[in-house]
């Protein structure tokens, strides 16, 4: 269980964080995208071939959620059909739903345009598009770690909200009746013009599968 | 051994759980894991972990309970443990599970009238994956519950405890995973006996859990980042490996950020670039601080939970949040706290006699006496600003400091006691121009000896600094929390305190015909304020012997013989004839010298441990060691514990307060006959040096155990014991012996 450093990795990493003031050198391109401030602007290819870009939807609120298929924790809101019914349930109002995948081939939950079409239709899924991000660029623009990790965009272009779709950082089914939904919650205040309540969350699930 | 029902229970994933890879399956139900189900697997044996890489089947955890007794007794608690055994290349989460992840739950099922506790952690690791950092086990770990029996137990009878337990196991992929765990033990009547295998085991899984830190912290923050500072002064830099803060909630810290640590004399500071919960850096940020610290032969990790405080509620000691002090309550209760100093037995006699003086010359001329009170008010507050902007300035340069530190040295104590001890012979009247000292009536009338009076002030302050601290502990820890310059004023004011009784006397004439008449009982008065002196001669001389130990009161009771001689020869031969007075004068000067120059000794000198057993409620009582100690002992035949430990040895720290300042430890001891000795190495005295170095060790901590010997004959040579203590490893050892 012990993993104890070596002396002279703990002064290389010591070393190097002093270097940078303290902040860390790799990191700062991580965590891009703050709530409260505007949304990063991205453009990325659909599963139908399409490319859709944030900017196009600029008037109306936007859902993103990272999702992989395989991860237990997403399997647990579409196996429900949880994460379906939040989907229909937005769409219906005009929200629109963007699913993005940031596995990078050969990782868990990478899938081909084809293979994300069949997802949607064998889960009974409604988003607006599905979008493949295999490089993982617009996952680390908004630092999603987890899937799922959801965020939401309000019409001006802003991020309102940022983290986990409920309250319950589990697998277990049973957990998702009597969950408290903070997209659902967020996308109620985005809507009626009121400040969301929990802007940001800690987003469980599995790690987002990046390419190395 | 009565493990009868507990065996390693196969963990099988979830139903449903993933399986990377898997082709796409139609949508599936989850199916509830019944018992049932489970207990199919109960006899089928280890699964196949070793298949790891082999990306499906077969759970990559094992678990089952443990106990640490291997009977119940009716009303007692006891701990059991969860032990995780994780497949190579998997981790399993800590209770902050880091960037992603879930930590184990253990749900129980007890029978009627059992309690279970919390669940216990040890401290995680971190697990990288990608970019990511999580918190977590690789390996195996053991989660811990304290369990209480209900009292109406049977004894006889026997108790299944049940639970189940679900963990989340990643490597790249995470699987959940669940296991039934059941453990079934026999009701005892009286003291429940350890189980041999559990309770080594449950006493490893404790000594990583993290102990409270016996150091205050706080944490400030700036846009990006969070600076912790952990006022664990005095560690060994060149030691300490590796430095980490887990924090107990997600959202505080960026997980993965480095953690930019810098240990220095007055402590640890650690920055880490922020989470992205704004909320969470408002209140105390709580979470485990884990210390690796290179020992002989081996590093060893040790964590500390943590409660960090926002600086600015922090204060001086970064205890508890206390209701903030004001400047205007502190500069009050400084002012009354000095003029409560006027009261102290060390300050009492010198101002006395000031006032007696007044009051034999009530009649001279105001503007004199005015001018002397300004005089003596000004001897005070400059001998506050001195001693204050030592201190400032030493705790700007990283000392961690309180007031009342100039007492922590042995010499300044021993200077003191032979300054009061002057004092204190000329009130008694051995030396008979002992009124100069103190503003004689001459330099009242005549208007000269306004440095007299001035330095009368200075002495009055070096007189009161041993009573200063716990009369103003409140004023001075504000101070000591301000800028140098609010400090000061503090310190200034806590001054003005003790000279204003005096200046008032001075400056208004009406107080002073409040004044008795003078009469032959100043004299008397005058005699008797010589006791307070001694008193406060007497308590220094303890002080010493605290400090120093007995070389160091040899010292001052010398020194303070050499005086009195001194001090009897300057009086006498003030009426001999010129030659033999300036002889006198010689002499007296050349004793005085001496007496002074033996304080050195004792300030340079080690500190030499007094012999005395050090009583601790908690733990067993130990002296100091010394190797003729040590040989005194074994020649009668009797066992020694020697604890070679340093105060800035952070294992040495913890195995004291975990595993030897324990009752259990204590008992034993006593039992046994063992002689607890504590070698410290703090100064890194030569004599302990040579000791370690026998035992090839070049540095602490170091335990040693001395077997009995026989009818009074030197038994063989002593036992090693781990460097990492437990309370049973030292029981163990002491029983076999």
């Amino acid at each position: 269980m012990a993993q104890n450093p070596t002396r002279r990795a703990f002064l290389v990493r010591t070393g190097l964080a002093a270097l940078a003031g303290g902040v860390a050198v790799p990191w700062n391109s991580w965590a891009a995208a703050k709530v409260g401030e505007a949304a990063p602007a991205f453009t990325a290819l659909a599963s139908t071939g399409r490319s859709v870009s944030l900017a196009s939807y600029r008037s109306k609120i936007v859902v993103l959620e990272w999702s992989n298929h395989e991860c237990p924790y997403v399997r647990k809101h579409y196996e429900t059909g949880n994460m379906q019914a939040l989907q229909k349930e937005a769409t219906g109002q005009g929200v629109v739903w963007l699913t993005v995948i940031s596995s990078a081939p050969g990782e868990q939950g990478y899938v081909s345009p084809a293979q994300a079409n069949e997802l949607t239709t064998s889960r009974g899924a409604a988003p607006t598009a599905v979008l493949l991000d295999p490089k993982g660029t617009v996952g680390r623009m908004y630092g999603a770690t987890n899937t799922p990790h959801m965020y939401v965009i309000d019409p001006a272009g802003l991020l309102r909200y940022a983290g986990a779709i409920d309250d319950r950082p589990t697998t277990r089914t049973s957990d998702v009746q009597g969950a408290h939904n903070y997209v659902r919650a967020a996308l109620h205040a985005v809507a009626a013009g009121q400040p969301v309540e929990a802007p940001v969350t800690h987003a469980y699930g599995c790690t987002v599968k990046y390419a190395a | 051994m009565r493990f009868d029902l507990t065996r390693d229970v196969a963990a099988r994933p979830v139903a449903g759980a993933p399986v990377a890879r898997c082709p796409l399956r139609p949508r599936m139900r989850w199916l509830p894991v019944a018992f049932a189900g489970a207990a199919l697997l109960l006899g089928s044996g280890p699964p196949g972990v070793a298949a790891s890489q082999g990306r499906p089947a077969g759970p990559k955890v094992r678990a089952e309970l443990v106990s640490e007794v291997e009977s119940l007794a009716p009303g007692e608690s006891f701990w059991v443990g969860l032990r995780e055994r994780i497949a190579p290349g998997w981790h399993t989460y800590w209770n902050n599970p880091g960037d992603s992840g879930e930590p184990t739950a253990l749900e129980w099922a007890l029978p009627r009238g059992f309690a279970a506790g919390a669940l216990v952690w040890p401290h995680p690791d971190r697990v990288h994956a990608g970019p990511f950092v999580s918190y977590g086990y690789t390996g195996e770990v053991v989660l811990l519950t304290r369990l209480t029996a209900p009292r109406d137990l049977e004894p006889g009878a026997r108790v299944t405890l049940r639970g189940r337990a679900t963990w989340l196991v990643c490597a790249k992929v995470c699987i959940p995973e669940e296991a039934p765990v059941a453990l079934t033990l026999p009701v005892a009547a009286g003291k429940p006996s350890a189980d041999v295998r559990g309770a080594a085991v449950i006493a490893r899984a404790r000594g990583a859990v993290p102990t409270p830190s016996p150091w205050p912290a706080s944490f400030s923050t700036t846009p990006d980042t969070v600076e912790f500072a952990v006022a664990a002064g005095g560690l060994d830099r060149e030691r300490i490996t590796d430095v980490w803060f887990y924090p107990a909630r997600w959202g505080v810290i960026e997980h993965a950020a480095p953690q930019a640590v810098h240990v220095a004399a007055d402590g640890i500071t650690l920055r880490v670039r922020r989470g992205v919960l704004a909320v969470a850096t408002e209140a105390p940020i709580e979470g485990v601080l884990v210390i690796t610290e290179r020992l002989d032969g081996g590093t060893a990790s040790q964590a500390f939970s943590l409660r960090a405080l926002p600086q600015d509620l922090a204060g001086s000691t970064g205890a508890d949040p206390r209701p903030p002090v004001t400047l205007l309550q502190a500069v009050t209760l400084a002012l009354a706290g000095g003029l409560l100093l006027n009261l102290m037995p060390c300050v009492l006699p010198v101002l006395s006699v000031k006032a007696l003086s007044l009051v034999d010359h009530a009649g001279a001329r105001a503007a004199i006496l005015r001018r002397h009170g300004v005089a003596y008010t000004a001897g005070v507050l400059a001998a506050f600003g001195m001693v204050a902007g030592v201190l400032i300035a030493l705790r700007a340069g990283g000392e961690r400091l309180g007031w009342g530190f100039q007492l922590q040295s042995p010499l300044v104590v021993t200077v003191l006691a032979e300054v009061l001890f002057v004092l204190g012979l000329s009130l008694s009247g051995v030396m008979l121009i002992g009124g100069r000292l103190t503003g004689a009536g001459q330099a009242l009338t005549t208007g000269l000896g306004y440095t007299g009076s001035f330095f009368t002030g200075a002495l009055a302050t070096v007189a009161a600094t041993p009573c200063t601290a716990p009369f103003m502990a409140v004023a001075i820890g504000f101070a000591l929390a301000q800028p140098w310059a609010t400090a000061l004023l503090v310190f200034e004011v806590l001054g003005f305190g003790l000279a204003l009784p005096y200046l008032l006397l001075t400056l208004v004439p009406a107080w002073r015909r409040l004044l008795p008449r003078p009469g032959p009982w100043m004299e008397r008065l005058r005699q008797f304020l010589a006791f307070p002196l001694y008193g406060a001669v007497a308590w220094l001389v303890w002080v010493v012997s605290q400090e120093a130990g007995p070389p160091g009161v040899a010292v001052v009771l010398a020194g303070l013989v050499l005086i009195g001689l001194a001090t009897w020869l300057y009086a006498a031969s003030r009426t001999v004839s010129r030659p033999w007075r300036r002889a006198a004068t010689a002499t007296v000067a050349v004793l005085a010298l001496a007496a002074v120059a033996l304080g050195p000794v004792v300030g340079t000198g080690p500190s030499s441990p007094t012999g005395a057993p050090v009583r601790d409620p908690r733990g067993p009582s130990f002296e100091p060691f010394s190797p003729r100690r040590v040989a005194e002992l074994r020649a009668q035949g009797i066992p020694v514990f020697v604890n070679f430990t340093a105060a800035w040895c952070i294992t040495c720290l913890v195995n004291e307060r975990l595993a030897l300042r324990s009752p259990a430890v204590a008992a034993t001891f006593a039992r046994k006959g063992v002689v607890y000795l504590k070698a410290d190495w703090t100064t890194r005295d030569p004599q302990i040096a040579r000791v370690l170095e026998s035992f090839g060790r070049s540095g602490v901590p170091l335990y040693l155990l001395y077997p009995r010997g026989e009818a009074g004959r030197a038994a063989g040579e002593p036992t090693v014991l781990p460097q990492i203590l437990s309370e049973e490893m030292i029981i163990d050892a002491v029983e076999r012996i």
